[in-house]
């Protein structure tokens, strides 16, 4: 019985597909007298189904070693598409947080999205999102991933692009897609070198096929630097990291996924990868720069922002971030656990978020406050998704980011310092939210604000309680270390870091009128973070100007040049036959005279070489 | 077999023109939809039968017309145009099926279809050079009709550019004919691959260079596409559709057949530079399409640069990649249909195409939301992401070029991001947003409602479309036609990563003598392939 369930489980992904097929007849208004909810409790009970199906197989692989299943997907000639899913313990523990994750998050989108017309349209993308990451996650083969990741940024399209009549969300969507994008066209150029280089296109075949690889070193660091370019789109890292500040304009549901499972797939992607990103010399320290840099750089901009789920955006780069840094030094374990941790942490977070900003119809933190004592339950999970999200208390966050500091502690002393930091400006940062949206005075938009319904009440309670929970599992997964592996100074620093960060979040002096700085260099300082380093207007003037000129270029050339050639072409002849048309004497030795003319100069041009 | 594909238009067309009384739209139409069904049926029919194992020519015909100058009724189909002619035959079909109610002269509409659809599938199946010559040029007639009655303002310009431009390519491809079998000594004009192989290479290369220009303004490439947007912009919408779906394939079907297929020597010469023109092609087309404010002609130019790909797979001729050139052509077919169709179902709600002028067609009630769903698919299809088949065939092409030309693939790949970007700003500008069809300057008239579609305008877009996921989910339903083909068509590969991949292949087929032979010899090895396969 357990054998089927393993058998079976290409199933698992396809269960999303399977509810988002299914959820279409009411999406795109075919049905209309049941309501949407129906296509709501097909997408959740194939949720459910996906989730118990994972667990099923994750208890008969239990001691068993991992099994890979292999689906010939297109053999032709001598290529051999494999779609092949590796089902290992890893794979299936990510597989139940993202189908998990969805299923709270769907259960909470119940409640959120109740009023919008489009429910049915929004579980169906749902559905489709959930079946992207669960391939993602169980894939063992490039091939598979890439697709996967394509249709990921596809459905973050359509997620983002869900209320597509306000103007905001219109450009969030295309930028989403846009910068996904161009990190996906230079992972598939990776992946086409790969699949043409290395044949298969397995990740156990890349990786021995990479230890015997011989490649020109310009091209290998190019190779390696395409299959970084993906994830870094997928894991907002910078320079493609706006598009997950601007998603914050879609649905909240989608953002829980958006902010902790999403990115984690981009992240799971570079993990596998990581082993034939070694065939690069330089890829690997990129990643590592790239990391710091968007570790720190997103830290200090999230302490700028007003918005609050755009606060917590960049703390989600900041975090994956670490991440980078942990695959580019080589330590996936970190990695994972980081991922593992934050991705809990987060999506709770983004829960209590959700609910504030639903009750109060109102994102921005300068007109939030005294919500403590309306919301409760929402404070709480607040409260419980920050301690787990940063190094402060023995929750999840602190096991990782410790895992982090040991590894790194004898050769990276500067990584170690990046770890601090960023759990130093995730603390400020937390607590700064918090004093604006839960302490203070009640504002006109919160002062009459009930806690939230009980379907966004109860997967909000219910990730808080497994938030403070998560040590015991993580005690029985074998992931905290007993005290003799412990590394106190490590384990000292990072909670002085967290109530460093803690004291200063206290400190610092908050208006709740949006208010710059007097001091010009505090102003300055302040703008360039609230505008993250005006990267934006960084693209407006180098890859977007780029394109828009060459395309204008092109398109004027096309018109002027290449076809104004051609009607000029059209124009003279035509214009020499009306002109022509004025010799016509209607003389006939004029005609006699022409016509002798024509032969013999034809006659010459035929017989130039006897000459 | 084959020639029923050719004579039931005809005799449709017969039928259409000889039908007496008076003959309504909506008469002349059904008529029509039922002949191409029976085509669509009966190419169906030949697919069932058709053996997948064999490389060659199937299904052959032959019937001798004029001997003396060397024509003869030669048919025959094997891998490469097989699912071409499948395409004619369902487009075809989509085409008169959208073609509106209210028009003027049906009778000679509906005729003109059918002859266009029965001439493009001679030329698919012609193995006669003259034949092909003759069907390449009796699907100008029709064409040019359809477009210069039934077109749009500037039916007459466009009509006319894309006369002579065609004429044009005919002629050289003509004359590349007659002195490929002058020099040749052939007396007869049946297709041969070996007509060309006791040439001198300069003989060679020169016949091949008529013949890829003259293909290439077909196909269109690169500095020869001008005629395509106009001719789009001016033609009615099931005129766009067979015109990009069906008949620029006739350019990269000669392509592969007369130029890669007949020089192989010479191809192989010319390679490089076709694959760095197919690069320029690719990001011209993308790059001009991005400033275009014309839906219609946005899709147009991002036909040329689709195409694009299509050359470059040729010209790195490799299994693969010549399988990619087949997948390539049916994806284009199908997407750039689709697109075709959504536009003018667009075009005929609101009047225009303008994308400055449309916003927010998407509107659930008062919009258009299942045709601007469709076009983020058909969008989506184009610029490749999986699930579709427009991934599938392009991943095949950048796959099997890549042992050839890494350089050129990996640049030509930008086009594919450069396809998103302008089918993003399409789908954005147009479906997202308010409802509102005014100039943003203007203030947006209030309540605006569009015209329902119906879903006789819906059925031909959804057919596509499923046909569109299905291949890009099972392409083994496509590929499995033209395996063996695209194995007996590849060149020996001259780089140094390519000669494993080939060697493996070859070896895979010809154990024996595939052994033995180095690079040299493997040359000899694909002629001894394909000697026996053309029997």
């Amino acid at each position: 019985m357990t054998q089927f369930f393993i058998e079976t489980s290409w199933l698992v992904p396809l269960y999303g597909l399977i509810g988002a097929i299914a959820s279409l007849p009411w999406a795109v208004g075919l049905v209309r007298r049941t309501g949407p909810r129906p296509a709501v409790y097909i997408n959740m009970l194939l949720t459910v189904v996906a989730l118990v199906h994972g667990l099923l197989i994750l208890q008969g692989i239990w001691g068993n070693g991992n099994q890979i299943l292999v689906l010939h997907w297109l053999q032709v000639a001598d290529l051999d598409l494999q779609l092949s899913l590796d089902i290992s313990i890893l794979n299936l523990g990510a597989l139940e947080l993202v189908t998990g994750l969805s299923l709270l998050a769907q259960f909470y989108a119940l409640g959120y999205m109740e009023k919008d017309w489009a429910l049915a349209r929004f579980f169906a993308l749902m559905g489709f999102f959930e079946a992207a990451m669960s391939g993602v996650v169980l894939s063992e083969s490039l091939f598979l991933s890439y697709s996967l990741l394509e249709m990921l940024t596809l459905s973050t399209y359509l997620l983002v692009g869900f209320w597509y009549a306000q103007p905001l969300v219109v450009t969030a969507a295309r930028d989403a897609f846009l910068t996904k994008r161009v990190g996906d066209v230079l992972l598939l150029m990776g992946v086409v070198s790969l699949a043409a280089l290395a044949g298969s296109l397995d990740f156990d075949s890349l990786d021995s096929w990479v230890k015997t690889a011989d490649l020109r070193p310009a091209f290998a660091n190019f190779l390696g630097l395409c299959l970084v370019a993906g994830p870094l789109g997928k894991c907002a890292q910078f320079p493609l990291h706006l598009w997950l500040d601007e998603a914050m304009e879609g649905p909240s549901p989608a953002s829980i996924l958006r902010n902790s499972v999403v990115v984690t797939c981009g992240a799971y992607v570079l993990i596998k990868l990581q082993p034939v990103i070694v065939i690069s010399p330089i890829a690997l320290d990129v990643l590592i720069a790239i990391g710091a840099v968007t570790a720190v750089g997103a830290s200090l901009v999230a302490l700028a922002q007003v918005d609050i789920k755009r606060t917590f955006s960049y703390s989600t780069s900041a975090y994956l971030g670490l991440v980078f840094i942990a695959v580019g030094t080589e330590w996936p374990g970190v990695a994972l656990m980081l991922l593992f941790t934050h991705a809990i942490a987060k999506a709770l977070l983004f829960m209590s978020v959700g609910g504030v900003i639903l009750t109060a119809n109102d994102q921005d933190i300068t007109n939030l406050g005294g919500l403590w004592s309306r919301m409760p339950a929402t404070t709480l999970a607040y409260l419980v998704g920050g301690a787990g999200l940063v190094g402060l208390l023995p929750l999840g966050g602190f096991w990782g980011l410790r895992l982090g500091l040991d590894f790194l502690w004898d050769e990276q002393p500067i990584l170690v310092a990046v770890f601090l930091v960023v759990n130093l400006l995730t603390v400020v940062n937390l607590v700064r939210v918090y004093r604006q949206v839960f302490l203070g005075e009640a504002q006109p938009r919160t002062r009459r604000a009930p806690e939230v319904a009980w379907p966004m009440a109860v997967p909000m309670v219910f990730l808080s309680v497994f938030t403070l929970l998560l040590p015991l599992l993580m005690d029985q997964m074998r992931l905290i270390p007993t005290w003799e592996y412990v590394n106190p100074p490590a384990v000292v620093m990072l909670v002085v870091s967290g109530i460093a960060g803690l004291a200063i979040g206290m400190a610092i002096p908050l208006q709740k009128s949006l208010s710059r700085s007097i001091q010009r260099p505090l102003r300055l300082l302040q703008d360039l973070l609230a505008y993250d380093f005006y990267t934006d207007r960084l693209y407006r003037v180098t890859v977007v100007s780029a394109v828009d000129t060459i395309a204008q270029f092109t398109s004027w050339f096309d018109r002027f040049v290449v076809d104004g050639l051609v009607n000029l072409v059209g124009l003279a002849s035509l214009f020499s036959g009306e002109s022509l048309k004025y010799s016509i004497s209607g003389q006939s030795q004029g005609y006699i005279f022409t016509i002798v003319l024509g032969v013999s100069l034809l006659g010459v041009l035929m017989t130039w070489s006897m000459w | 077999m084959l020639s029923e594909l050719i004579l039931i238009p005809a005799a449709g067309a017969i039928a259409l023109m000889l039908w007496p009384g008076k003959l309504g739209p909506k008469m002349a139409r059904d008529i029509s939809v039922v002949c191409l069904s029976l085509t669509l049926v009966w190419t169906l029919v030949v697919v069932a039968q058709f053996d997948p194992q064999a490389g060659g020519l199937q299904f052959q015909e032959a019937l001798p017309w004029v001997d003396t100058i060397g024509l003869t009724y030669r048919l025959g189909v094997d891998g490469l145009s097989l699912p071409l002619v499948v395409i004619n035959a369902l487009l075809t079909l989509v085409a008169v099926y959208s073609s509106g109610p209210e028009m003027r002269r049906p009778r000679l509409y509906f005729v003109m279809m059918l002859v266009l659809n029965g001439a493009v599938a001679g030329a698919f199946l012609a193995q006669n050079l003259l034949l092909f010559f003759i069907f390449y040029e009796l699907e100008l007639i029709p064409l040019y009709l359809l477009i210069a009655i039934w077109g749009g303002a500037r039916r007459a310009y466009a009509a006319t550019k894309f006369l002579i431009y065609t004429a044009l390519s005919g002629v050289l491809i003509l004359a590349a004919f007659i002195a490929l079998v002058w020099f040749g000594g052939s007396t007869s004009f049946n297709y041969d691959p070996t007509l060309a192989a006791m040439l001198p290479p300069l003989q060679q290369l020169l016949l091949l260079g008529a013949l890829v220009v003259g293909f290439g303004i077909k196909v269109p490439l690169f500095p020869f596409h001008t005629w395509l947007p106009d001719a789009h912009v001016e033609a009615s919408t099931p005129v766009s559709v067979l015109l990009a779906g069906v008949l620029l394939k006739l350019g990269t079907y000669g392509l592969v057949r007369f130029g890669l297929q007949l020089f192989p020597d010479a191809w192989q010469v010319v390679a490089p530079w076709l694959a760095t023109w197919a690069v320029v092609s690719v990001l011209y087309g993308s790059c001009a399409a991005i400033a275009q404010q014309d839906m219609k002609k946005m899709v147009a130019y991002s036909s040329i640069g689709h195409m694009g790909y299509v050359l470059l797979a040729a010209a790195a001729a490799t299994p693969i990649s010549i399988l990619g050139v087949v997948f390539q052509m049916v994806s284009h077919g199908l997407i750039s249909g689709l697109l075709f169709l959504l536009v003018g179902v667009v075009y005929k709600k609101t009047g225009t195409r303008d994308i400055r002028v449309l916003r927010g067609l998407l509107n659930p009630e008062r919009g258009l939301p299942l045709i601007g769903s469709l076009m983020v698919l058909g969008g989506m299809a184009s610029a490749g992401i999986p699930g579709m088949v427009g991934f599938i065939s392009e991943f095949l092409v950048f796959r099997g070029s890549f042992v050839s030309f890494p350089t050129q693939t990996l640049v030509s790949m930008i086009g594919s991001g450069l396809t998103t970007v302008y089918f993003l700003l399409l789908v954005n500008r147009v479906f997202f947003g308010r409802l509102a069809i005014t100039t943003p300057s203007q203030r947006p008239e209030p309540d605006i409602c569009l015209p329902s579609v119906t879903w006789s305008e819906r059925l031909p877009a959804i057919a596509l479309a499923v046909v569109i996921v299905a291949l890009g989910l099972q392409p083994n339903w496509m590929s499995r036609w033209s395996e063996e083909t695209s194995i007996a068509l590849q060149l020996p590969q001259p780089t140094a990563i390519a000669q494993t991949t080939v060697s493996a292949s070859v070896s895979a087929t010809v154990p024996a003598t595939a052994q033995a032979t180095g690079q040299t010899t493997a040359a000899a090895t694909v002629l001894a392939l394909k000697a026996p396969a053309l029997d």
